[in-house]
């Protein structure tokens, strides 16, 4: 029962991210391409600007805006509607008081079970029925998450915030390589799922002070397509197949993607041989990661692959711990991997499959 | 047997179809009919047809995140599992499914 709740947690977080990347994408591209041409963001309207100083206004306002959707989205996947004022409201109050992402977080978890609390256990009289869910759930759990957010939570929240963003700030080289290192591993391993994400809000949190780990983790997620690709060819030089005929396929879209900083077109041959890939992927990002922080190379975009170079401090620096992590990636693939025939088509039949954990099946 | 389902998953563009096709492939070997909607980041595709979740004897939830219309499923059996487990264990899922309708 209690592996059940731990499910349902994971869950309101991931359902939450799954709203999430679209808006950090859609908003990342816009600061990308805005900075390329140097937007400024502006903060006066009456004066004329320029397109691409709207872009990067447009940017850089929604990407200070992801407490809010990390709220809302998991006060919504918990509690369903009644969660969504609730939810929006605490992502709101969140980045009111400087408790950012992790107050977003937090506050999101507390906001929907206490609009299910209220969905469930508030009964009213017949002729108050129409107002239950429009002004008494509402209207009580905004309440509630208000003297939650500003008396309880919110303060240590900020302070800790605080205490993260100072010690960030004043890493010496070592210490920041290593912290490269842990970035460009952990953005890496999960090929862009929730890890990866978790990474990504955690970094906007940290507003300019995130700007050097981003760099490592645009350059984490491009380091499998960019690494399989160099192994692809590496298996033409050293005469070793390790790529079966529908890889090869695979990959001609992969690249392309990856080159997006979009890691998911490897998929298929992450999936037929996992356990090497991970192994793989987390040094690439850890050489990649390492260097990329020791040179000193920032971003503010959290998308973009390839293109975000333009936005970047130290882009030279950059692109080469990118090669020097791909390079890595693609060395130990294509040491690991074993030999294949060209025309293995990699089913699994049932014995090679992993027994299924009955604690994570749910029959009902 | 008749199995419907929903496969999503987190990024909504990746472990989604590829969940579905898994699905698809193992109970069609077993000699199963099976319907697979997805929601992905696009939204609902391939809808279940009302009349598929009426003669269904089970729905496979393969699904990482929140989905929508579970409550077509109200008088249904739902087995509900993380995309991971489709993909990676989809004829042993299916096997346990079988074992699990048999009771």
């Amino acid at each position: 029962m209690k592996m059940f709740k731990l499910i349902a947690l994971k869950r309101h977080a991931l359902t939450a991210i799954s709203y999430l990347i679209p808006i950090v994408v859609s908003a990342g591209f816009c600061l990308a391409i805005g900075s390329l041409f140097g937007g400024q963001v502006m903060n006066s309207f009456h004066d004329d600007f320029r397109l691409v100083d709207a872009l990067s206004t447009m940017g850089v306002l929604v990407l200070g805006m992801l407490p809010v959707v990390i709220s809302t989205g998991i006060s919504y996947s918990i509690a369903d509607k009644p969660g969504i004022a609730p939810g929006f409201l605490t992502g709101l109050i969140a980045i009111n008081i400087g408790a950012g992402f992790i107050g977003g977080f937090i506050g999101g978890y507390i906001a929907g079970y206490i609009a299910l609390l209220l969905r469930e256990k508030i009964k009213v009289p017949h002729w108050a029925e129409g107002l239950r869910p429009v002004l008494i759930i509402p209207l009580l759990s905004a309440f509630a998450m208000g003297l939650i957010m500003y008396y309880v939570v919110g303060t240590p929240i900020a302070a800790f915030t605080e205490l993260l963003m100072n010690y960030l700030k004043n890493l010496n080289t070592s210490e920041k390589i290593v912290y490269g290192l842990i970035i460009g591993v952990l953005s890496g391993i999960d090929y862009g799922g929730p890890i990866n994400k978790t990474v990504v809000m955690f970094l906007l949190s940290l507003g300019p002070n995130g700007y050097e780990p981003m760099a490592v983790m645009i350059l984490a997620s491009m380091v499998t397509p960019f690494g399989m690709t160099i192994a692809y060819f590496m298996q033409k030089i050293f005469s070793k197949n390790i790529y079966t005929h529908n890889e090869v396929e695979t990959l001609k879209a992969a690249f392309p993607m990856g080159v997006c900083q979009i890691t998911e077109g490897c998929y298929p041959i992450i999936f037929n041989d996992l356990l090497r890939c991970l192994i793989a992927t987390g040094v690439g990002g850890a050489v990649g990661g390492a260097i990329s922080m020791a040179c000193g190379s920032a971003t503010p975009a959290p998308a973009g692959g390839l293109f975000a170079m333009v936005t970047m401090v130290n882009p030279i620096q950059w692109f080469i711990a990118l090669m020097a992590g791909s390079l890595a990636t693609a060395i130990i693939l294509f040491v690991l991997k074993k030999r294949v025939n060209l025309d293995d088509n990699n089913e699994l039949t049932i014995d090679d499959e992993k027994d299924i954990d009955l604690d994570a099946i749910k029959i009902s | 047997m008749n199995i419907i389902g929903i496969a999503a998953c987190t990024a909504g563009i990746a472990h989604t179809y590829i969940a579905k096709e898994k699905l698809i492939t193992a109970a069609k070997n077993a000699g199963h009919n099976i319907h697979i909607e997805t929601q992905g980041t696009i939204g609902v595709q391939d809808e279940i047809p009302d009349e598929l979740i009426k003669s269904a004897d089970i729905v496979i939830l393969a699904i990482d995140v929140k989905v929508s219309g579970r409550e077509r499923f109200a008088d249904k059996k739902i087995i509900e599992v993380p995309t991971e487990i489709a993909i990676k264990s989809p004829n042993k899922l299916i096997k346990k499914i079988e074992e699990a309708i048999s009771q």
